[in-house]
């Protein structure tokens, strides 16, 4: 997987971008090591003997031949060392003693007899050794051996598994990823038990060499896709790599929108059902978040807790959400505009009522808006910053003390403090942070249209930003299907959830390879009437 | 020249139809059929309706014949170089004046009704400005807008339709003939040149997945556009009746203004209304802007139409402000729309004619798809 770059830190024209650069292995090239143990040990230290958390352990295998071992003992599991490496190299297996071992023979005898650890291998190249220390393998070094052996000891804390803290959900799964790369992927493929499943993994960062693997179900998701992720990932060429969010601001097909064209998420389960629909999923070593492509709108307001409730029902709540994300972008636009250019639309004792409120208030009403809404901004960014033992107090103090004194102050309507706030909670009610992060930043432009043009303003500003959601593509998938284009399977998921047995295709727009969900002899069991075997008048004829 | 994508199915280019010729024109359309012969304006209506229904079918049956070229380019391999360049000149200064106007007759209405304080040439701009930026988009996309306003068309025509019921009364629409009509094919023709927008099927039809479903498309997004316009013909007149529709200078909008949502909800439609009205009238401005500039491109052999999206925006700004006042721009408008009928209806008739007798015919679209894949 990893291999050194030859030339000079240049990048390699036709590097596949597993290819990672590192300045200090730049200049080894392609050396390989000597079967001289003190040559090794000269230049390994000379590249990272200056840490003091690097170790070299000198000591005989067998007794017989010197070698040393290198590891960073800050990376590794020290009993897995000493149980797994020391102890079988120091000691001869009972039936090799007081046979000579020849040369060209103690390789293989150590590495298929004597060490006992399931990922040991054989390997020449200097540069690939230090990597591999850097990442937390153990080296061991024999005389007279021109290979040393890499073992894979690395033990890295991390945190357990725990309950997702941005995508909480009442019914599902309770598990959320964590920053460790291996975990993640198994938390999918427990979820997904199937040779199908295929985890590619490949190395980016030029300095934090960060594991980035690319998932998807082999006969579901289109080939061209991978191909493409697998393209755009490669081409990266950054120094470092530390969240998922890094890559996808490269992979993503339009860099300037504001709307997210690829989608995160900590759930495991979500990202398994993404992969069902054909979907790539992308996680990176080190971020909790893996990214879903490609993405269309819909799946921002979209929970997994739709599909595990009852239809009916999340259909509605769906449609609350959907709502919400809509009153999030156009409310106080709307409001500014109809109080500013159009007051008769209401009917007159509001109108009236909303008058009278903003009465004592100094400032045009657009100007009244736009305070209040970047003050609510402002409030919204410090309780995220507030540690968590004051921020529930501040944000009390900072809602409701400060909106009822901005009112009994003259400074903001009540209405507009109304207004104001349930704008706020709408853009909390969208599940992606960040396409309510999206259109809590165009309310603003769209706040000013409405100032300055009233309704009309309001339109021209809608017009532009469903123009764009409409010419958006996220690795070609037009961003507002199955809307438009129109896809009959993906419409049965778009506003109302249908039933899981009514969705019984994949959606088209991804073009997945297997498009069946739902086998049909199960379908037509949904629709033929149920045995009824504890109905009383089955049941009475039985006993008799 | 590159091939734009096959994307396009038949509801969609149907929809384009549609959202293209409901626009500003609505707005003074029963004003219009009224003068033209008062109680007999849905009867004017239906027949300026079934003429532009019928005059763009050759239109259609010319894109199916050509069906991997666009105007321009067929239009030159039927009747050669020079005749077609000054033809397709015509056409493209045409869309170019109808744009202008288009955006000149809703930036007076709108500050008219609702921006009183606005110069017009604020909201002239802005719309032309809204066009012209989305004009830069490719022909797919183009598409997916008329598509995805293509409800916001439908909304509120049928419910300002569905509320004046309350107010309506049949009396008025007799007899259906109308009084003594004096000016009835005048009305007719004026009514069609509402529906010359329907041109742009010729540039969609090079882009449809399947081209043979060209005239299906044509007939039904012609066929809802003019039952739109006869619906809000039939409910202005039905609540104004002919003499006071004929007072009023955007029947339809006093329409709105008449109508309120039961339980009082919004006390006045008329300001909602024209909002929602935007979006028809950007779609309208849409699909002239882009015929222009797509057309300017095939004439000039340019890779690209964007350059000329904002290339055109200063002539179109400036015809659109030629007129002085809004009844010499609604003379203007009646002129250009009857020279309109002659370029969109019976040029593309005689390029057909001569098409049929020279038998030219262009690449089968599945032939060119073919080509393609190998």
């Amino acid at each position: 997987m990893r291999r050194i770059r030859q030339r000079n830190g240049k990048p390699n024209s036709e590097s596949t971008g597993a290819e990672v650069a590192d300045q200090g292995l730049a200049n080894i090239g392609d050396e390989r090591i000597s079967g001289n143990v003190e040559e090794t040990i000269a230049r390994i230290r000379e590249k990272l003997g200056e840490n003091d958390d690097f170790t070299m352990r000198r000591f005989q295998v067998f007794g017989r031949y010197p070698a040393a071992m290198f590891y960073f003992s800050s990376m590794i599991d020290q009993a897995i060392v000493n149980r797994d490496i020391l102890k079988p190299l120091m000691y001869m297996p009972a039936y090799l003693e007081d046979k000579p071992i020849e040369q060209d023979r103690l390789k293989s005898v150590l590495l298929d007899e004597s060490l006992h650890h399931s990922e040991g291998k054989s390997e020449d190249r200097l540069a690939k050794l230090i990597g591999g220390i850097v990442r937390g393998q153990t080296i061991v070094a024999v005389e007279g051996l021109d290979a040393a052996i890499v073992v894979n000891t690395r033990d890295v804390d991390k945190r357990s598994i725990d309950t997702p803290a941005t995508e909480q959900v009442i019914r599902g799964p309770r598990e959320g990823f964590i920053e460790i790369l291996n975990t993640n992927i198994a938390l999918l493929r427990y979820r997904l038990q199937t040779s199908d499943l295929r985890v590619r993994s490949m190395e980016i960062g030029r300095k934090t060499a960060s594991k980035v693997a690319v998932c998807y179900i082999d006969g579901v998701t289109n080939s061209d896709l991978v191909k493409e992720v697998q393209k755009r990932l490669s081409n990266i060429d950054i120094d470092a790599v530390l969240d998922a969010g890094y890559l996808e601001q490269f992979i993503e097909d339009n860099h300037i929108s504001p709307f997210p064209q690829v989608q995160y998420t900590e759930r495991p389960d979500k990202v398994v059902a993404n992969l069902l629909e054909g979907r790539v999923a992308i996680l990176v070593d080190g971020s909790p978040l893996a990214l879903v492509v490609p993405t269309v709108f819909s799946q921002f307001y979209q929970s997994v807790e739709d599909y595990t409730e009852r239809f009916l029902l999340m259909s509605a709540v769906r449609l609350a959400r959907f709502v919400a994300l809509i009153f999030s972008l156009v409310f106080p636009s709307l409001y500014v505009a109809i109080i500013s250019y159009n007051p008769e639309l209401i009917p007159t004792e509001f109108a009236v009522a909303v008058a009278g409120g903003r009465a004592g208030v100094p400032f045009p009403a657009v100007i009244e808006v736009l305070l209040i809404e970047i003050s609510m901004e402002v409030l919204r960014e410090a309780t995220i910053r507030l540690p968590q033992q004051v921020g529930g107090a501040l944000s009390i103090v900072g809602v409701l003390v400060v909106g009822q004194a901005a009112v009994a102050a003259g400074f903001a309507s009540p209405i507009t403090v109304v207004i104001i706030a349930l704008t706020t909670i709408g853009s909390f009610a969208t599940p992606a942070f960040n396409v309510a992060l999206a259109l809590r930043l165009l309310r603003f432009p769209l706040i000013i249209m409405a100032g300055i043009f009233g309704l009309y303003g309001v339109m021209i500003g809608l017009i532009l930003i469903a123009n764009h959601l409409l010419a958006l593509q996220s690795f070609g998938v037009p961003y507002l299907s199955p809307l438009i284009p129109s896809d009959y399977q993906g419409l049965k998921d778009l506003l109302v959830r249908g039933p899981l047995w009514w969705m019984s295709k994949r959606p088209e727009f991804l073009y997945p390879r297997d498009k069946t969900r739902v086998s049909p002899d199960t379908m037509a069991q949904i629709k033929s009437p149920p045995d009824k075997v504890l109905n009383p008048a089955n049941q009475s004829e039985k006993e008799r | 020249m590159e091939q734009p994508p096959r994307q396009i199915t038949a509801i969609q280019a149907a929809a384009t139809l549609t959202s293209t010729n409901i626009g500003v024109g609505v707005l003074a359309l029963p004003l219009f059929t009224v003068q033209a012969a008062n109680s007999g304006a849905p009867l004017v209506t239906l027949l300026g309706f079934l003429l532009a229904f019928v005059g763009f079918v050759p239109l259609v049956l010319l894109g199916m014949r050509f069906p991997s070229q666009s105007f321009v380019q067929y239009s030159e391999a039927i009747i050669g170089k020079w005749p077609s360049w000054i033809g397709s000149a015509c056409v493209i200064a045409f869309f170019a004046v109808l744009t202008a106007f288009t955006s000149r007759e809703f930036g007076e209405v709108v500050i008219t009704a609702v921006l009183t304080r606005t110069p017009v040439e604020v909201t002239v701009i802005v719309m032309l400005l809204l066009a012209a930026i989305s004009t830069r988009k490719d022909i797919t996309t183009f598409a997916y807008i008329h598509h995805f306003y293509f409800p916001l068309l439908l909304v509120p025509v049928l419910l300002i339709g569905a509320l004046s019921l309350k107010n309506a009364d049949v009396i008025n629409l007799l007899p259906i003939w109308g009084n003594q009509p004096t000016f009835m094919l005048e009305g007719i023709l004026t009514t069609a040149a509402l529906f010359e927008g329907s041109f742009v099927i010729a540039v969609v039809i090079p882009a449809m997945k399947r081209p043979d479903y060209a005239l299906k498309a044509n007939f039904w997004g012609m066929l809802v556009g003019g039952a739109l316009y006869v619906m809000i013909v039939v409910a202005t007149v039905s609540v104004f009746g002919a003499e006071e529709t004929s007072n009023l200078l955007w029947p339809t909008l006093e329409l709105a203004k008449a109508t309120s949502l039961p339980a009082n909800v919004l006390e006045r439609l008329d300001a909602a209304f024209l909002a929602v009205w935007v979006t028809t009238v950007f779609t309208t401005l849409l699909s002239s802007y882009f015929l222009t500039v797509t057309e300017l491109q095939k004439l000039f052999r340019q890779r690209e139409h964007k350059m000329f999206s904002l290339f055109m925006l200063p002539f179109v700004f400036f015809i659109a402000m030629l007129p002085q006042n809004i009844s010499q721009m609604y003379a203007t408008i009646k002129i250009v729309g009857r020279i309109g009928l002659i370029v969109t209806i019976v040029y593309p008739t005689l390029l057909l004619v001569i098409a049929i007798i020279r038998n030219k015919r262009g690449e089968h679209a599945d032939a060119q798809q073919m080509g393609k894949n190998d």
